[in-house]
């Protein structure tokens, strides 16, 4: 059923792949200095901006919108707690706990990713 | 074919099109990425597209997208989402055919039709979300779209293998 012309796609599938992978693996890599910030941010811009590593007690967020979302944020981890929109892709994504995870919520165009770069200066070092 | 014979066939397309989308919508997927999904509906466009052509195969993916979001209260920003990956991948897939029938089987057009939809999804999202981070989800997506292409391939060869027999097309 296979034809030739089917190698030639598969080949260019198979590239665009490895460099898909090898892009975001370096792209990760560069952000990481193990401090964790998770941003939440709506329609391109960001609402909330938490320091994993400084929660002790969970914190809870809801983000109105066309939908609405409940978001959880303990130390260390956050993810979509509860969501009303058909999908629930960003509820099904679980908790994000490393730099670079991001859970999406399409339809209220609301999304959450873990940064590894720290905004504030928290250690200082002589 | 007759005008009345092609909107008659083109409706009961956009019917199962309709079908697979929503049947699809009950099956859930390991993978909580945002386009991952098993794509049935595009064994339908495929055999539009070997039957009928570039336009009829554009109207059918139009239409189920436009009723599977009434349908499964999506919205717009889901109606938009799927629309975009649709429009990329029927025309992929509708260049593909008519460049080389005879280089690419329908396998082939199936992955490439399914890549591209994850592409133009992942597209309209980093556009909406305003963020290209969204572009870390592009291996999976890839990934994904390699293996249920094929499979949604393997499956629409074997349709429009049998459609070809019934002589009704």
């Amino acid at each position: 059923m296979l034809k030739k012309g089917d190698l030639f796609i598969v080949l260019i599938v198979i590239i665009m792949i490895a460099v898909s992978f090898v892009g975001v693996s370096i792209f990760r890599g560069r952000e990481d200095d193990g401090h964790k910030t998770a941003l939440i941010i709506r329609d391109g811009k960001e609402i909330r901006r938490i320091d994993l590593d400084a929660v002790d007690e969970p914190i809870e967020i809801t983000v109105d919108g066309d939908y609405n979302n409940t978001i959880i944020a303990e130390k260390g981890r956050i993810r979509f707690m509860e969501a009303d929109c058909p999908d629930k892709v960003c509820v099904d994504t679980g908790w994000l706990y490393k730099t670079g995870d991001m859970a999406v919520c399409l339809p209220n165009k609301v999304m959450i990713k873990i940064e590894g770069k720290s905004q504030d200066i928290d250690i200082v070092t002589y | 074919m007759s005008g009345v014979k092609k909107i008659v066939l083109l409706g009961l397309l956009i019917s199962q099109a309709l079908v697979l989308s929503i049947i699809e919508s009950w099956i859930p997927i390991p993978m909580p990425v945002p386009g991952v999904k098993l794509g049935l509906a595009n064994i339908i466009t495929v055999t539009v597209i070997v039957f009928f052509g570039f336009r009829e195969a554009l109207t059918v993916m139009t239409i189920k997208c436009v009723l599977s979001s009434i349908f499964g209260g999506g919205g717009w920003m889901l109606f938009l989402f799927s629309f975009s990956g649709g429009l990329l991948s029927t025309v992929v897939m509708s260049g593909l055919y008519k460049a080389g029938r005879d280089k690419f089987s329908i396998i082939g057009i199936s992955i490439a039709g399914a890549i591209s939809h994850n592409i133009g999804q992942l597209l309209v999202a980093a556009f909406f979300m305003q963020d290209l981070a969204v572009a870390f989800f592009l291996p999976l997506l890839l990934v994904s779209g390699c293996i249920m292409g094929f499979f949604v391939g393997v499956i629409s060869s074997f349709l429009i293998n049998a459609l070809k027999n019934t002589k009704l097309y």
